[in-house]
């Protein structure tokens, strides 16, 4: 199923997706999200994937196991890196708790990991 | 801490304040989180601020009922209700028609090894929010536990 809540902006191998949707809880749309993430991870060799979350209110334990998935496919097949940003004070200790924050790289803004990417290409 | 999980029913709470069956269908889980939260809020149990939490905890605990006790089995219920204690805490039981769960077929969330996992982040987040979790009746039972938002445990008297 398609991802109508993601956006994805290119620059070069940089990869922008933003999620426009407020939760991230059911089924169908945890699915469709991680299915679309992937398959961008699938069609770049050496990624930075740039994960923008600010529009993200809810989210649920499954949507943190996808995720990682995706993380792990940046990782090990793409050879490439992933970061998580615009993450909302509100659901910031999720990624704490679960210590996902000691795995992926977290950042306020996108721009900034944009630019830093584009002074450190992989 | 590892996850209680205990043979037997629940102890007796008291007033019940909510209690509703659903389906095991998890295209009606929305419409459950939906009134569920808004009993907590509507009964000054949470705060608008709580929500996003509450909002989580209460997704991880009716999947687990739906999708893992009564194994996505529409024809089997899951039992919803509501309590406060006379310690000031709400009480929310969380009951399938399974045969419950094993907990030590549970992921260790503390161990380094979990954290590529996939799956098994429920619990831990949920015994972040709730002052209390426990499994009553082999797993089938859940039982939620948090202090009032309405009824904030008083601060200690200061030493003179």
């Amino acid at each position: 199923m398609p991802c109508d809540f993601l956006t994805v902006e290119r620059y070069d191998k940089i990869v922008l997706a933003k999620v426009t949707k407020d939760r991230l809880l059911d089924p169908i749309s945890i699915n469709a999200l991680a299915d679309e993430l992937n398959s961008l991870v699938d069609k770049h060799m050496h990624i930075s994937l740039i994960l923008e979350l600010s529009e993200v209110s809810f989210l649920s334990s499954a949507m943190l196991g996808k995720l990682v998935a995706v993380y792990k496919n940046v990782i090990k097949l793409s050879k490439g890196r992933m970061a998580i940003t615009g993450v909302k004070p509100a659901i910031m200790p999720l990624f704490k708790i679960t210590q996902l924050d000691k795995m992926m790289q977290f950042a306020p803004d996108a721009q900034e990991v944009i630019l830093l990417y584009r002074r450190k290409p992989l | 801490m590892p996850l209680e999980v205990l043979p037997g029913p629940p102890p007796p709470i008291g007033g019940c304040l909510f209690a509703r069956s659903w389906p095991s269908r998890i295209d009606h889980k929305q419409e459950v989180l939906d009134i569920l939260v808004a009993e907590l809020l509507g009964r000054g149990f949470i705060t608008a601020e709580e929500e996003p939490w509450a909002v989580l905890v209460l997704d991880e605990v009716v999947v687990n009922a739906m999708l893992h006790g009564n194994e996505g089995d529409p024809t089997l219920s899951v039992v919803i209700a509501l309590f406060a204690d006379d310690t000031g805490r709400w009480v929310m039981t969380v009951r399938d028609q399974g045969q419950g769960f094993d907990p030590a077929s549970l992921p260790d969330p503390e161990d380094p090894a979990s954290l590529l996992l996939e799956h098994g982040r429920g619990i831990r987040i949920m015994k972040e929010w709730l002052a209390d979790l426990v499994y009553y009746e082999r797993g089938a039972c859940a039982w939620l536990a948090r202090q009032r938002a309405d009824r904030p445990i008083a601060a200690p008297p200061e030493s003179p």
